[in-house]
């Protein structure tokens, strides 16, 4: 229930976001938004019938691709409607409890050598840098661009 | 019970005022000559919420910033709905690219150690940095460190270490990476999309995010191939840490710690431990 509720708030915070960020009127965000809600309530819920532990972001990703797949009844609708939907004023909520969030780790920080942090850079860009790197190769062998 | 509720209710409306605000400013690109940064409502948003929740202003609790935290995470399932319902209609795309989001994900489980060994090993880290760079250290790796090798393990305090950084400025730094990554000229935003999918909500939705501002055109590709590969991140993510990626680690670790690891003071202490 807890966090239906949650889930209820931040779509409406987003329909604030996509309002004022990128202009859309909020009657007109407001069914894209509540499908996503719908969507992303039900793979929460699925994640947690299931017997066996999953991955939730597996399961809102596949029913969000189902529900707007061109053979799923009304996908048309649905995917026009989620489309309105801007994915920035998606992401901004989420930085924003992010930094809330922050405070609590900083007393942590302080008691960290400098060669965590540095390593730390290293792998952050490791990761991004060599996904990259490896998806450019793919491609240009394919010769896709 | 109803303080608790006070608290969250705090929490949602600071973040509709920095939504509301931030999204007011706008988006801004500077350039810096090395490439052009990104300014964007998130990362407004990201700072001025940790203004507020700075220890010293006391404006918020610890309890409330940890609400904040799981509150992070539930937020971040819309954004990969949102991701999801974006592959849909294009599902067939998906074929096309299956090859290359294969080998991407190899370069993201690949990518922490290639760089971040090496570099942990020449400033003198020991078992810290198998820890620290067999992943990009979330939640779920540290459960598997800790798992393994014990809470209070010099393998668990690197991993610690790396998911504090990345907590605090994880995001910031990835969505600097993206600007200047994307405005460097040799990647494609495809390619850099596929990146961006780091497996952490927060550095995710910022680097997305400032790909999305330098590539105002090709933002319908941007989310969809890092919607994909985000999901191919998370079906196997978790399996590939725990059978490759940690494995792969302390091997290359038992292999390169003689050859390039500092003899300093903090080898002697730790030395006797390296065989365990």
């Amino acid at each position: 229930m807890n966090q239906v509720l949650t889930i209820l708030i931040i779509g409406a915070i987003t329909l604030v976001g996509n309002w004022i960020g990128y202009k859309v009127p909020i009657l007109e965000s407001l069914p894209g938004i509540a499908l996503l809600a719908v969507i992303t309530l039900i793979g929460m819920g699925f994640t947690k019938i299931l017997p066996f532990k999953s991955p939730v972001i597996v399961w809102i990703s596949l029913f969000a691709m189902i529900a707007t797949s061109p053979f799923f009844p009304g996908s048309a609708y649905t995917a026009a409607a989620i489309a309105k939907i801007n994915l920035l004023a998606l992401a901004t909520p989420i930085l924003a409890y992010a930094g809330l969030s922050l405070g609590k780790d900083i007393h942590l920080f302080k008691q960290l050598s400098w060669r965590i942090v540095v390593v730390s850079l290293v792998v952050f860009t490791g990761t991004f840098l060599f996904a990259t790197l490896f998806a450019e190769i793919v491609f240009k062998i394919q010769g896709k661009f | 019970m109803t303080e608790g509720r006070v608290n969250v209710f705090k929490l949602h409306f600071l973040v509709l005022i920095l939504v509301a605000l931030t999204e007011f400013i706008g988006t801004k690109k500077i350039n810096i000559g090395i490439g052009v940064i990104a300014l964007f409502p998130m990362l407004y948003a990201l700072v001025l919420g940790g203004v507020i929740s700075w220890p010293s202003f006391k404006f918020l609790k610890e309890k409330d910033m940890n609400v904040a935290a799981n509150i992070l995470g539930v937020s971040f399932l819309l954004f990969v709905c949102k991701l999801g319902a974006n592959i849909g209609p294009e599902l067939p795309k998906l074929w096309g690219a299956g090859v290359s989001l294969l080998v991407q994900e190899v370069g993201h489980i690949v990518g922490t150690i290639i760089l971040g060994l090496p570099v942990a090993l020449l400033l003198g880290l020991k078992r810290e940095s198998i820890g620290a760079t067999y992943s990009l250290d979330r939640e779920p790796n540290l459960a598997i460190v800790v798992d393994k090798f014990g809470a209070s393990s010099p393998e668990a305090r690197g991993a610690l270490g790396v998911y504090i950084c990345g907590t605090l400025f994880g995001a910031i730094f990835m969505s600097l990476l993206a600007s200047i990554l994307g405005s460097s000229g040799l990647f494609h935003p495809i390619s850099l999309a596929m990146g961006a999918a780091v497996g952490s909500g927060s550095m995710m939705a910022a680097a997305t995010g400032s790909l999305a501002v330098i590539f105002p055109e090709a933002q319908q590709d941007i989310a969809f191939y890092s919607g994909a590969a985000n999901l191919m991140m998370s079906i196997i993510g978790t399996y590939v840490c725990i059978f490759v990626s940690l494995p792969l680690t302390q091997r290359l670790y038992a292999w390169l710690e003689p050859i390039i690891g500092r003899k300093n003071a903090s080898s002697e202490t730790e030395g006797g431990q390296r065989s365990a």
